[in-house]
């Protein structure tokens, strides 16, 4: 048995060896307890970038494609884009916009942005992540109306909504907050610099956006608000008046860094989208020389200019705030000064001046700006509050949709949005269908 | 020897009572094995376990081997036949020097009880033993299958409750199998897959997504199945707990086949298979490209063609093409293996090659999958107590593939949406040399840069740029050390590793991407497994037995990949990534490691009452930090009553009876990385129709918080089950039935819950919140009502049905979308009340539901039943009056529209052998399940549907139109025409009635089938007159029919494909997936 037992004691040394092989720490250490894939520090300007694709699209992908099809430049024409067209219009079509105000490249980090700029001083670098809030969450309230927004990232569970004139509200604070830091002078004010692909970090350049965003959003509120025109035509004179002043979307034409309307035209959705015949006769009839720079030859399909992966899409312009300033005075009785602004954007545009008065000076105004306002949300944002153009609805009998759902993800993980049937069909802002267009015209569409 | 099939109690006994025998001469035993019937039984096994020799019967079941002089000369040992499926006779035999005949008669066990089953992680028992349900599928079944290639596919119909799809005809698919049901909502659900006692890989990672691309091979397809000696399936958690959290969905233990000592056998086989599809989609004739009843055809150089066939009624003089099938041809695999084995008292080898080529049923060579395989396995007895393994396998796996799917560069998607009248031939413009297609005939080389609208065909198949290139590696060096003789250690130290380099690319001119684009992907994995078994036994008196098993299991698994996207080819070949404008590259490495220890006791009392208990304690590095490790316990009980009831000889019309019962419990890991909150800098902005910016952009480097939200308490996902059943023989062993009832509940299962992103700043956190549940009954039947020397006949049944059911998601979450199914109208979820994996979208308004609807788009709801009136039959469909038309209206609230899994799934096979000769069958049954036939829903888009020649005639809700899914209507439309024109048909089939409708549930079908798997026939020549000329043992010559025939009632063109492969849990969604074959297949076997 000798033998048996040496064996015996042989297997149990080499039973102790495994445990052995084992007692070190086996399950943690090295990549098996960090992800050797992703970071977890960030610098101010790689948030910074990240903000700016986050804007870009909330501003020129899907949203602005469908508004531009409700508002009639477009016409969809196939698959999902028939139905949206049509108005079929569900949680499905928002499509993340909505939560996207919040999550990566939204709130989320231009919270870490400011709080970061403010403990570094850098008090030009806060200014301009306080404009891209303002940015951002204005066009949340275009699109949804309510908000989460005084409650946002506070840890609530099921935070409440804002009233969407409240984050109004807040949006005109912000940008007043915006607007004292970018003017600020300080020694460590560096910003985003070059990383800032439309302004180049130029403090001058944000603080002309400011105050055009200044205007706009109150513009939005002015259906409820008559005052909003006045204000408005307080800071619209302080806005962009310079094309190249625009605040833009830059693509390099590369892989994820091209334009969305190439990537959805030309890449992925080729023919759901083709230019709105009636649009097309707007601007033929106004000889307008946009047609050849919106559309190509034969106005079947958006201009291979404006398809073009690396194509500079504007996104606050002159045109607009020439166009605010201009009806801001003639709704406050400057017919004068609305004149010379409207001929002002005309120039631009590339169109002889005017010399309309009265209601067809409005009418003029509104007409120019729905031309103006070409892949941009606010070609329907003053659909909404004017019903100009007066647009004959697609579909006999149905609305013209004037507000977006909220995304699915958030009315479950928040008891303060109501289901999609319970939710309104209109916003604050834009409460009641409008009875006639702004030549007194019965309105069609609302 | 110790071996993992056979460490039994005798064996190790014997083992450590080896005598120090003296004797001087060699004795040779030889004899011959036959069954009762006296038919000579091949692939038997005689061995003396005392003094570790053996072999392997040969044709007509003769066996030879010899002890050496030095080990057993003049004593009397045991000496042990067995077979699979027959019980094993012991015998003692003297060993005198010479020769010593012997003979066994084997009698048919249908319940198999003596048999050894591996039972994983080094252990085995005898089937007496099992308290659960391990499925045996042996070698024969495993190369019988519908398509062998694969040892997925290859279990379709060999056990009940073990549910295979194979995703498409293409060589080199992937096949999905789910075990008893789903029990995780978001993974993939395939078991773990084991070969020889080591982990081996079996994902599917698709090059660049499962819905358009192409198809993708699951891992466990490199396995050469002539390899494979036997295949058992642990099912249940009691059977699995031994794999702790990694056996959640059950257990694939897979032995290859091993040397035997003796006479050096050779077999070499060779299978010539002939594939054709099995149906084509019915495509009408009758009506040109075009809309509006007007012609949309264009020969103006670069115009774009009309999409869709609503053109004019085309005359008899047009000629007009057949899409459906012009893309087809007959497919040919040629697999041909040789494996040599044998050995000598010390050493036994087994080496093997094999060689697979498969073209394809599709035109063109660029659909292609070919496998060489080599194995070599063999071991060797270093010293008495110690024995030495080896068992080396190379795999080279390469493939050519075809776009298909949801793609416009895929075959099927842009053959069948073509107008009859336009011929896709030829596909290139004879003047510019490019792609001409229906929607862009006329190309002129300015279009060399322009989308096609949807690829032609032929274009798809002259894509030579889908490729995968693998090759790999599975090993493993074993050891057995018999230390005493109640204790002895088994070790395995294995590796699978293996580098897969994809490439997948579309050339210019393609409609997905004009300017063409590439991704190489480039995929590393490598596991190395360590397994540490000490095995003691002990006998309390003659009546009680004992075993401990005690283990150690460490396992670490790397996976590196890194793809590359090109975008934008410069000149139109070769697809290399120098030839791309731009680049985005992706890589992902993670690390995971397992350390596990685990206990199995077994106790047997008087032979007859068998009880099992174990415990696995499990830590895994990807377990939240707040808790590494689980404890996975089990317990079984086995009671051979009869034995009880006195039938010890196993004969008489109850021939054996056991009743078992078994509760267990097994997990499945998190996702690695979960517990993480990280940034991300490849976050993408932009819409789900594929427009989307990155977080870099024009040079600078951006980071975003990453839409998931780590989780630090992130457990494991725990499945309890608990199974009775019995296993019963008849007449002799004519006949067996066995019986299983099971019940689990999975719960902490993992999912991505969405978390509040005005709160987190995310969309989603792994949280471990879902509870599954998974009941089911399962019932096998086999008779061999004629068993003689002249003719066996055997017939088997099986019956199983698994009722899944997602009790809970998240708290206050009622379904979970995947969103990598890609399809608006019909997303894959799971949903709470319906097993995982269902199929969600919108439906027409129906009656009887309560609903309120906006049905003329006024802004005022309206309800449906007072439209429908009170003598609507709940469930008809509601029609609206439209202008005198009677019209659905759709439902906006989304729903569950498709529940893919099956009511219940069966089988039936039977063989018959007359003489030489046999014949055998297979019937493989899934009754119920549905699918979403999309190919359908866009052929109504687009016109081309057989359906669609109904635009001439006038068209009825409730009459003669949709009457299967929608056989009863109500409310003011009802009996109403809603179709009266051909531009009405038009309309209808563009908006709402095809697949730009939101109401996809009109497109939901049934899929159950009933698939004839095989017929076969074959021949075998081992008589000793004809054999010795031809210099073989003997020969088989086997001609067959695979997957003759498809009983459905599905429309589309197979209910058995599915969009995504192996990698999505959904699986019921057809759109434009490539059916499966029919085959025609001719085999040689030749052994000597």
């Amino acid at each position: 048995m000798k033998i048996i037992n040496v064996q015996a004691r042989r297997a149990a040394a080499l039973l102790l060896l495994a445990g052995a092989a084992a007692c070190g720490d086996f399950l943690s250490g090295g990549e098996l307890s960090t992800d050797p894939n992703r970071p977890t520090q960030a610098t101010s300007t790689q948030l910074f970038i990240g903000i700016q694709s986050n804007i870009w699209a909330e501003l020129e992908s899907d949203p602005t494609r469908i508004t531009s099809m409700w508002v009639q430049q477009f016409t969809g024409t196939n698959f999902q884009y028939v139905n949206i067209y049509n108005y079929g219009v569900s949680e499905q079509t928002t499509n993340g916009f909505h939560a996207s105000l919040y999550g990566g490249g939204g709130l989320v980090d231009l919270r870490k942005l400011e709080a970061q700029s403010a403990a570094a001083g850098d008090s030009l670098f806060l200014g301009i992540a306080q404009v891209q809030e303002a940015l951002l969450m204005g066009t949340g309230a275009d699109l949804f109306g309510d908000l989460v927004y005084s409650q946002a990232l506070k840890g609530t569970p099921n935070p409440p909504l804002d009233p969407q004139l409240n984050v109004y509200d807040t949006v005109q604070a912000v940008l007043g907050r915006a607007l004292v830091n970018l003017s600020a002078a300080g020694p460590s004010n560096f910003g985003p610099g070059r990383a800032d692909l439309s302004y180049g970090g130029k403090a001058a350049k944000w603080i002309k956006l400011a105050h055009t965003l200044e205007a706009r959003f109150y513009l939005h509120t002015a259906e409820v608000r008559p005052g909003a025109y006045a204000q408005a035509l307080a800071e619209a004179p302080l806005g962009i008046t310079d094309t190249s002043d625009n605040f833009v979307a830059v693509f390099s034409g590369n892989s994820n860094e091209q334009n969305f309307w190439y990537q959805f035209d030309i890449v992925n959705r080729s023919g759901y989208l083709t230019p709105n015949t009636s649009f097309v006769s707007l601007l033929e009839s106004r000889h307008d020389p946009r047609l050849t720079s919106y559309f190509n030859a034969d106005d079947s399909d958006i201009s291979e200019l404006r398809l073009a992966p690396d194509f500079t899409q504007p996104l606050v312009t002159a045109n607009e705030n020439l166009l605010i300033w201009s009806e801001a005075a003639d709704r406050t009785g400057d017919q004068g000064t609305a004149l010379t602004k409207l001929n002002a954007e005309r120039e631009l545009a590339g169109l002889p001046p005017e010399a309309v008065a009265s209601q067809a000076l409005l009418a003029e105004i509104l007409t120019e700006k729905y031309v103006s306002d070409f892949q941009s949300l606010e070609a329907w944002n003053d659909y909404k509050r004017t019903c100009s153009p007066n647009l004959v609805p697609v579909v006999a009998g149905k609305k013209i949709p004037a507000r977006l759902f909220y995304d699915a993800s958030e009315r479950q993980t928040d008891s303060s949005i109501p289901l999609p049937t319970q939710q309104p069909t209109r916003n604050a802002n834009d409460p009641a269908n409008a009875v006639s267009d702004a030549t007194g015209v019965a309105c069609l569409g609302q | 020897m110790l071996l993992p099939r056979t460490p039994t109690l005798a064996l190790v006994l014997g083992a450590a009572t080896l005598p120090c025998a003296l004797a001087a001469q060699v004795t040779t035993v030889t004899g011959r094995v036959t069954s009762d019937a006296g038919v000579g039984l091949a692939d038997a096994t005689v061995s003396i376990p005392a003094l570790s020799v053996g072999a392997r019967t040969q044709d007509q079941g003769r066996y030879t081997f010899t002890v050496p002089a030095a080990r057993g000369a003049g004593q009397t040992v045991s000496a042990i036949a067995r077979r699979v499926g027959y019980t094993p006779m012991t015998v003692q035999i003297t060993l005198t020097a010479g020769t010593v005949t012997q003979n066994f008669t084997l009698t048919e066990s249908a319940l198999q009880l003596g048999e050894v089953v591996v039972t994983g992680a080094g252990t085995s028992q005898t089937r007496e033993r099992l308290g659960n349900v391990i499925n045996t599928v042996d070698s024969s079944l495993i190369l019988r299958a519908a398509s062998p290639q694969n040892v997925v596919t290859a279990l379709a119909g060999t056990a009940p409750n073990v549910r295979v799809r194979t995703q498409a005809g293409d060589p080199g698919s992937s096949a999905y199998v789910v075990i008893r049901g789903a029990t995780s909502v978001t993974g993939t659900n395939q078991p773990l897959f084991v070969i020889d006692n080591q982990p081996i890989d079996n994902s599917t990672i698709s090059t660049s997504g499962g819905d358009g691309s192409t198809v993708t091979q699951n891992r466990a397809a490199d396995i050469n199945p002539n390899d494979i000696a036997d295949i058992q399936i642990l099912k249940g958690a009691a059977a699995s707990a031994i794999y702790g959290a990694r056996a959640a969905n059950g257990v694939i233990l897979i032995t290859t086949k091993r040397g035997q000592s003796g006479p050096t056998r050779y077999t070499y086989s060779t299978t010539e298979t002939f594939d054709k599809i099995d149906r084509t989609m019915p495509l009408q004739t009758d009506w040109g490209q075009g809309s509006d009843s007007l012609s949309g055809r264009c020969a103006t150089p670069n115009c774009a063609g009309a999409a869709g066939s609503f053109g004019p009624f085309l005359a008899g003089s047009t000629p007009v093409f057949n899409h459906a099938s012009e893309i087809f041809q007959t497919g040919l695999t040629a697999d041909n293996n040789l494996s040599i084995s044998g050995g000598n008292t010390r050493t036994t080898f087994y080496l093997s090659g094999g060689e697979t080529g498969q073209q394809g049923v599709m035109k063109g060579g660029n659909n292609r999958y070919d496998r060489t395989t080599f194995r070599l396995k063999a071991t060797h007895q270093l010293l008495e107590a110690l024995t030495l393994g080896g068992n080396f396998s190379f795999y080279d796996t390469r493939g050519d593939y075809v776009q298909k799917g949801s793609n416009t560069d895929g075959l099927l998607l842009g053959a069948l949406r073509t107008p009859p009248d336009f011929n896709n031939l030829p596909f290139l413009d004879p003047v510019s040399g490019l792609q001409r297609s229906y929607r862009f005939p006329d190309p002129t080389p300015s279009s060399i840069r322009s989308g096609r609208g949807y690829d032609n065909p032929f274009f798809v198949l002259a894509n030579n740029g889908n490729r995968s290139e693998l090759g790999r590696f599975i090993g493993n060096v074993s050891a057995d050390y018999v230390a005493t003789d109640w204790l002895s250690f088994h070790y395995t130290l294995g590796a699978d590793y293996y580098d897969d380099s994809r490439l997948e690319a579309l050339p210019l001119t393609s409609s997905g991407e004009p300017n063409g684009d590439l991704t190489r992907l480039n995929l590393n994995n490598l596991q190395i497994d360590h397994n540490l078994t000490a095995s003691l036994t002990h006998d309390f008196g003659t009546n009680i037995d004992a075993k401990l098993t005690l283990g150690q299991n460490l396992n670490s698994r790397r996976f590196r990949s890194v793809s590359v996207f090109g975008d934008q080819l410069i000149a139109p070949t070769p697809f290399v990534l120098q030839n791309t404008v731009s680049y985005t590259p992706t890589e992902l490495r993670s690390l995971r490691h397992i350390e596990a220890y685990f206990a199995q006791g077994e106790l047997g009392f008087y032979d007859q009452l068998f009880l099992t208990a174990g415990l696995r304690d499990d830590g895994f590095s990807t377990f939240g930090a707040s808790k590494r490790t689980a404890l996975y316990p089990k317990v079984d009980l086995s009671w051979l009553f009869t034995r009880f009831l006195g039938n010890a000889s196993e004969s008489g019309v109850l021939s054996s009876g056991k009743l078992r019962a078994a509760y267990g419990e097994t997990g499945a890991e998190p996702p690695v990385y979960a517990t993480i909150t990280a940034l991300s800098s490849t976050a993408l902005f932009g819409s789900g129709f594929g427009d989307a910016i990155g977080v870099k952009q024009s040079g600078q480097g951006g980071l975003v918080t990453g839409g998931a939200l780590g989780n630090n308490d992130l457990r494991p996902e725990r499945d309890r089950e608990a199974e009775v059943g019995t296993d019963l023989s008849f007449f002799d062993q004519r006949s067996d039935l066995s019986f299983t009832y099971y019940n689990r509940r999975s719960t902490d299962v993992i999912l991505s819950i969405p978390v509040n992103a005005s709160q987190t700043g995310a969309a989603s956190q792994l949280a471990n919140a879902a509870t599954v549940s998974n009941k089911g009954v399962e019932l096998a039947f086999n008779m061999r009502p004629i068993s003689n020397r002249a003719s066996e006949w055997s017939i088997g049944l099986q019956w199983a049905r698994n009722q899944g059911r997602v009790v809970s998601l998240a708290q206050g979450v009622e379904f979970i979308p995947y969103d990598n199914e890609g399809f608006t109208g019909s997303i894959g979820s799971s949903t709470v009340g319906y097993a995982p994996g269902v199929i969600r979208g919108l439906d027409f308004a129906r009656c009887g539901y309560g609903e309120q609807i906006d049905i003329d788009g006024s802004g005022n709801l309206q309800s449906i039943d007072a439209l429908c009136g009170a003598n609507a039959k709940k469930g008809s469909l509601f029609l609206n009056n439209v202008n005198g038309r009677g019209l659905p209206v759709v439902d906006p609230d989304e729903t569950v529209i498709a529940d893919p899994n099956p009511k219940w799934t069966g089988s039936i096979n039977s063989s018959y052998r007359l003489g030489h000769w046999e014949v055998s069958t297979l019937l493989d049954i899934r009754h119920g399940g549905q699918m979403w036939d999309g190919t359908r829903s866009a052929l109504y888009r687009f016109g081309t549907h057989k359906d669609t020649d109904i635009r001439s005639q006038i068209g009825t809700f409730g009459q003669n139109w949709e009457t299967s899914v929608y056989p009863d209507v109500a409310g003011p439309g009802a009996g109403r025409p809603a179709f009266s024109s051909e531009a009405q048909w038009e309309q209808w089939f563009t908006t709402e009635g095809g697949s730009a409708s939101d109401a996809q549930a009109q497109f939901v079908e049934n899929a159950g089938f009933v698939k004839w798997r095989e017929l076969a026939l074959s021949y075998r020549l081992d008589q000793p007159t004809i054999v010795g000329k031809l210099g073989v043992s003997s020969a088989v010559i086997r001609v067959a029919g695979r997957n003759l025939k498809t009983w459905s009632n599905y429309k589309g063109l197979d209910p058995e494909s599915s969009l995504g492969g192996a990698e999505f849990l959904t699986q019921g969604i057809d759109y434009f997936n490539n059916p499966l074959t029919r085959s025609f297949v001719v085999s040689m076997t030749l052994n000597r």
